[in-house]
């Protein structure tokens, strides 16, 4: 009988090791696929590259694109691609006022925190950051209200306004700037 | 391994299974089936199915009024119900034929503090599991196999290849199982009470069922592990077998993981899902064909080591 020690006695644990750490380095792809991947957008003339595997809801009035971030912790992270006549002799300001005034009713605690002119793709835009209260409307829920971080990125070009805008909880905010400055950058119409 | 010596205790060897040489009294161990290590945890199923009606029930009757503290503390026994559940029904069928107490409930404790310190911390913060796990099918089931299901698995295989598996108390054919399903249990331990503190407490109604279905899912693809783990002391298995092992009990929890959320259309999670109910029942099948499949091999395998002798 053959009583020598098998591959299997002698290396086993370092083979189970070997494939965790392969099973390990195989799902970090997966994740980074997953966390990085977009998917081609398009509606009413725009287009973006939107986050991939994000929860779609249904738009607003206005609104082209409504997505939110599974599993972000508090308030989930959302981007918005909206798309608004602008008034006559108006401009991106005019929008960014409108939009103060409608959130400023709506909204609880609304604040803006900082207005300004950039260029994005070439295009002039007005980054406007802003905070407001999220609160669960049933009292019977138990909950601290979370403070949401706002910015919006609103282009205007043809008598059109296309609005970007992203909602985070003030802690994933600063975390999440980057990937939203790649959705403003995508963005064609 | 020197030749012809007892590959449990290291005295002269007198019966062989496979490559393996045994003296009298460990052979007469090897070919033993240990029936508590399925009683127990086909007890520990049934024992879970009614905790959770009576809880279910109990909750629905007299809707108890908890503050936050009590809530907290309501939620921590109940997250550690199913361990002491299997202990009881383990320990009741292993009157006869004991098993040391200390090495199992080491075990235990191994499998718990292996899931606080690295399982959890590597799959919620390094991998970010939640933030992308479901964001669709694949995604669900790759990450739940690749991520989740290695991680889980190989920590309670380590809970018991690092610390009992070459003691001499290793020494029948189904200790693999039994102590593999209490690493296990430790697991689904931690599990459940992470998911009541980070809730500040649960429903006791949906909370309980959770629980339930986590301790029966974990200790089922342990179970699965822990056959691998017996079959490699006592017969001399060839280089894939046991990462075989445990990528199948890693497959069978992430695919786990994607069919409780599909049954219960919770995306996952139970507290959302609109019947959890339903991945008790997927819960209790699987531990059921498992338990099962693994008893039928555990014997077969005694049967042609005895026919061999």
């Amino acid at each position: 009988m053959n009583t020598k020690p098998s591959l299997g006695d002698r290396y086993a644990e370092w083979a189970v090791i070997v494939v965790t750490v392969a099973a390990l380095l195989a799902g970090w792809f997966v994740m980074n696929g997953v966390v990085g991947r977009t998917v081609p957008f398009e509606s009413d003339g725009v287009s973006a590259a939107a986050p991939g595997g994000w929860k779609e809801s249904k738009p607003a009035e206005g609104e082209l694109l409504n997505v939110h971030e599974l599993g972000s912790a508090g308030y989930e992270t959302t981007y918005i691609l909206s798309k608004l006549p602008v008034p006559q002799d108006g401009g991106a300001g005019t929008i960014a006022s409108l939009l103060t005034l409608e959130r400023a009713t709506a909204l609880t605690g609304y604040r803006v925190l900082g207005q300004r002119e950039v260029t994005i793709n070439g295009l002039e835009a007005l980054e406007v950051s802003y905070v407001y209260i999220e609160s669960n409307p049933d009292l019977t829920h138990a909950e601290i209200p979370a403070v949401v971080r706002g910015l919006d990125y609103i282009f205007v070009r043809d008598g059109n306004a296309v609005i970007a805008t992203y909602h985070a909880d003030q802690s994933d905010y600063e975390g999440g700037l980057d990937r939203f400055y790649r959705f403003v950058e995508s963005i064609r119409f | 391994m020197p030749e012809n010596t007892c590959c449990v205790c290291g005295r002269p060897g007198v019966h062989a299974i496979g490559a393996r040489w045994f003296c009298e009294e460990h052979h007469k161990t090897a070919t033993h089936e240990r029936r508590s290590a399925f009683g127990s945890v086909l007890g520990l199923i049934v024992a879970l199915v009614v905790f959770v009606g009576v809880v279910y029930g109990l909750d629905t009757a007299l809707q108890p009024v908890f503050t936050a503290s009590t809530l907290l503390l309501t939620g921590v026994v109940l997250a550690l119900v199913p361990a002491v559940v299997w202990l009881a029904f383990f320990y009741q069928q292993d009157r006869l034929e004991p098993e040391p107490k200390g090495h199992l409930f080491s075990v235990f404790v191994l499998g718990a503090l292996l899931a606080a310190a690295v399982g959890i911390p590597l799959v919620e913060d390094v991998f970010n599991v939640p933030d992308w796990l479901y964001a669709d099918t694949m995604t669900t089931i790759l990450g739940g196999i690749l991520v989740v299901g290695f991680v889980q698995e190989f920590l309670k295989y380590a809970a018991v290849r690092y610390s009992v598996y070459h003691s001499s108390e290793f020494d029948e054919a189904t200790d693999g199982v039994v102590y593999a399903t209490a690493a296990g249990l430790g697991y689904a331990t931690v599990l459940n009470v992470m998911f009541v503190v980070n809730n500040g407490g649960v429903d006791l109604g949906a909370g309980v069922i959770y629980m339930a279905v986590v301790a029966m899912a974990q200790a089922s693809f342990a179970g699965i592990t822990g056959y691998f783990l017996g079959r490699a002391k006592f017969e001399s298995e060839p280089l894939w077998w046991m990462p075989l092992g445990l990528t199948l009990s890693a497959a069978a929890n992430g695919l786990f993981t994607w069919a409780r959320g599909e049954v219960t259309r919770g995306g996952g999670t139970l507290s959302s899902g609109p019947n959890p109910w339903l991945g008790l029942v997927l819960a209790g099948a699987v531990a059921v064909v498992t338990l099962g499949v693994i008893l039928a091999l555990v014997r077969r395998n005694i049967k042609s080591a005895l026919a061999a002798k």
